[in-house]
Formats: structure tokens, sequence, C-alpha cells
């Protein structure tokens, strides 16, 4: 299984394996990582598993789709590595892949 | 003493107040009748639905009484729920359903024109009722003269009796039926060249080894019903919520921008789903009151979606809200796979409407409940508005 580490925004860091073919968010969620919510359960449309990439590993991922740039306008302290945690699928080309997530994730104006 | 009864018809014309004091005095409440744990209050649902192991699906989410289930992607529980949401959450995202929005709107605009020069609809019977089973088919790829009976059968399945707290006959026989079909529909449809919609795409996995044909069958189930009602009562519980805030009603009208907002907010205010079942899988601990590996226990998500400790104003009915972390499609890894087309669904929906009866009013003489444990909305939801001559070409 791809091995991926989580850092959370404290430093914390999370080194776990992922299920080939699971998305960012769900090895995050079944590993029970703090930090990413995955309100929607991975259908792009809440924002809340916004992790950050960086270019060494962004390089080998597709693009980010409208979609999810659609989605990412609602993230909290979206930077240019930004990405949503559910439209990464891991596969083994991803393993060792480093993710950081953010201090928050935004879930709405309230 | 709080008393909390999700089968008491009575119970379901306003539930708020039950939910309030739920929330206030019984944050962990036992409905011994129903040997069923609840859980009322936001922070408690939203932590409940990212824990997965604590709160299982494999024995259903109904809170009848617990029968032995089919595997749907609401039935079973990592890695087997992995595999199966795997299938078909890319073709749920909002971009991928975006698509469909210029049928919706030709099927809306289709079902709402024999009444416009009337001046009379009923905003479930005549149109909330037929629009998501006319969308749902064109996906799965059933034919359109079909669907009269599959919304029949899909009815069945969800109806209740009064007290009734296990799946009744009619629903077991509707389940059946439904069954005879896709098999029907699947076998007719191996014999013929391949298409490019829902169901083919199931029979090519289950051909390539990823999906059972029980799965399959599952699969099918679960989005013929799972949509199907829910989004019917959404549209019919906006038209309700607009008629009695009028104010709220002329914001939209003078800013029809806000649309989305206004669907979220009555997702969050009166969402269909009041709440689902889990079982326990592990002793959890709520509010010094532990709970058993084993218990059955409710997440009440639209209690949750009231909850002033976590919405300010939470009764008040505000589409310039925008609360995006509410659970009217519940949360989490089993959260809504319809929620996007849902979503757009009652967007258009609500947008035709208005196009044609800005002026609507409810007959609230003639609304009709729906009686369910989970689901609530109405069956009926006459209006009135000022007829319109000459019918529009979709």
């Amino acid at each position: 299984m791809p091995n991926v580490t989580y850092i959370e925004a404290n430093g914390t860091e999370h080194e776990v394996d992922v299920i080939e073919g699971c998305s960012l968010m769900e090895g995050s969620i079944l590993n029970e990582v703090p930090g990413i919510i995955g309100l929607c359960g991975g259908i792009c449309s809440c924002a809340t598993c916004h992790c950050y990439i960086g270019p060494q590993w962004a390089a080998r991922l597709s693009p980010p789709s409208e979609g999810e740039l659609a989605m990412l306008e609602r993230a909290s302290d979206r930077r240019p590595e930004s990405r949503l945690g559910c439209q990464i699928a891991v596969t083994q080309e991803l393993d060792g892949m480093v993710v950081r997530l953010p201090e928050h994730q935004s879930t709405g104006d309230n | 003493m709080v008393h909390f009864d999700p089968f008491d018809h009575a119970f379901h014309d306003d539930p708020y107040a039950v939910y309030r004091a739920l929330r206030d005095e019984a944050p962990v409440y036992y409905a011994a009748p129903y040997k069923l744990w609840v859980l009322s209050r936001y922070d408690d649902c939203s932590r409940a639905v990212r824990d997965f192991k604590s709160f299982i699906n494999k024995y259903g989410v109904s809170i009848d009484e617990a029968k032995e289930q089919m595997p749907t992607v609401l039935t079973v529980d990592p890695p087997d729920h992995t595999r199966l949401r795997h299938l078909m959450a890319g073709m749920f995202t909002p971009e991928a359903v975006q698509p469909l929005e210029a049928s919706v709107r030709t099927m809306a605009r289709e079902l709402l024109a024999p009444f416009l020069e009337t001046g009379k609809v009923d905003i479930i019977g005549d149109f909330a009722a037929r629009l998501p089973m006319a969308i749902i088919c064109r996906l799965l790829g059933f034919p359109r003269e079909d669907e009269d009976m599959l919304r029949n059968w899909t009815d069945l399945v969800v109806q209740r009796d009064e007290a009734a707290t296990e799946m009744p006959q009619h629903a077991i026989d509707a389940t059946l039926k439904l069954f005879d079909y896709f098999e029907k529909h699947m076998a007719e449809r191996a014999r013929k060249p391949a298409r490019d919609d829902l169901v083919a795409h199931l029979m090519a996995s289950e051909k390539a080894g990823k999906l059972s044909h029980q799965e399959v069958l599952g699969y099918l189930y679960i989005l013929s019903i799972a949509g199907n009602e829910t989004t019917t009562k959404l549209i019919g519980n906006i038209t309700y919520q607009m008629h009695r805030n009028r104010d709220q009603l002329e914001l939209l009208l003078n800013d029809r921008s806000l649309m989305a907002d206004a669907v979220e907010e009555t997702m969050r205010y009166d969402g269909p789903t009041q709440l689902m079942g889990r079982g326990v899988g592990r002793d959890i601990e709520y509010h010094g009151q532990t709970i058993k590996e084993g218990e059955r226990i409710a997440l009440l998500f639209m209690s949750a979606n009231r909850d002033e400790r976590h919405y300010p104003d939470a009764d008040v009915y505000d589409i310039n809200r925008r609360a995006r972390d509410h659970l009217g499609f519940g949360g989490g890894l089993h959260a809504c796979l319809g929620a996007a087309l849902a979503r757009l669904e009652a967007k258009v929906a609500f947008e035709e409407m208005l196009d044609v009866m800005p002026d609507f009013i409810v007959d609230e003489g003639g609304l009709k409940r729906m009686h369910a444990p989970s689901v609530r909305g109405y069956t009926h939801v006459p209006v009135t508005f000022k007829p319109v001559q000459g019918v529009r070409v979709a």
C-alpha cells in the first residue's frame, strides 16, 4: 500500500498506509488523521478536505478540474499549492507523498 | 421530561420543539420502545458522522427494526463502502451533474405548462413528485414510459402506516417488483450494444469483477429510491418556506443569484431527511453516558441543524446565512452521494416556478403531510397564482 505522510498545521506528522485507489481525503479519514473533515463524502462539494501539495508531488498529479478550482474558492488560507484531497486518488506512484493540512477547514460564512 | 417518538404521526407536524428539548435536556436520549439511542446536538452529530468506526452502517440506516441488509453503498462500511462509493462518486460531482441542467429545466417547464392558464397546481403531485424520477430514469437509462410505474413502487417502499416499525408487506412487495424490473432490464440490455449511462457502468463493473450481481442490484435500488422522494420533499419544503417567509421570497425575487443559497438554507432549516440510524461499532461515551457496542443509535440531523449552540438564530430561515456545514445531506464518508444533483434539481425547479408564478400562495388547508420516521415533507402542496396566458414552448 502507498505510504502517505499527513502533516497537521501544528507540525504533527502522521505516516499512514492508504489503500490504493482511495482519495487523500479517504486516506486521512480511514486512518483517523485529524485535520480533514470530508463533509460531503468526496463529491467535490464542500472544500473541507483542503490540503497543500508541494511542487515535487503536484507535478505527478493531474491538474485540478474546473469543478475543483471552483470549490477551492471557498477554502480559507488558499495557496498556490492548494488542492482538494477528495479529488486526488492515491496510487503506488505516490508512495512517500507528503500532504500538509491547513489550520482550519472552511465550513461556510457563519 | 422530554418524549421523542419518531413514529408518532402527530409529532411530524412540528418536531422542532421536541428537538430543542432533546438538545437542552437529554442530548443523549434513549427511546426505550425502539431500543434506540438518540443524539441531537450539532457537535455530537457532526463528530458521529466522522467517526466511522463507532457509528457503523452495516445494520442499516433506518430506525425500523433491524433486518438483514442488502449490501448497498448505504449499508456497508469501509473498505467495501469505499469500493462501492468510488464507482459512482466521480459521476455525482457538481461538475459532472451540471450538464443535466438543461434536461431538468426542460422537464420542469413541461410539467408546469399544463397548469399555467389555470393558476393552480399541486407542487408535489403535479410537479415535484415527477421531476426527480424523470431525471433518475434518464441517468440510469430506464425508458421514460416506465417512470410512473417505478415511482409508484419506490413510493411504496418508503411509505409507512402509523406505528409500523418494521418494513410493511407493501414495501417488501414493491422491493421485489423493483428487483424483478432491474433484472429484466439488464437481461434485455445484455443482448444489445452497450450504452452510456449508469446501468451500463454498473453492468461493466460487474463484468470486470469489481461488483457482485447483488451489489449491482443494491446500487440500482438505492439510486432509484434515495434521490427520488427526498428531492421531491425538498422542492415542496422550499415552496412552503418561501410562502411562510415572504420577506425571504422578496429577497430572492429581487436577486435571483441567491437561489443556490436559498436551497442550502432550506436544507439546513427544513431538510427532508430528519435523521439517520447507525449501529454502535464500539463502546462510545457521549455526555457521560456509555453506549455499548451493538446498540442502535439515531443521529438527528435536523435537530443538529437547528442547534443554537452552533448557528446563531438557528430557528430563523435566512437565505443569506450561507452555512455550508449543515447536516441536511448527512456528512462524512456516507454523506448523500446525490447531493449535487438534488441541489441542481431543487434550484432549477424553483427557478422555473418563480418565472411563471412569482406571486404564488400555498393553500395551507390543502397541505398533506407524509408520515415516515426519517423523512419529513408534504405529499400535497396546492398553490394558486396569477394565471399565465399562452403556454411557453420548452
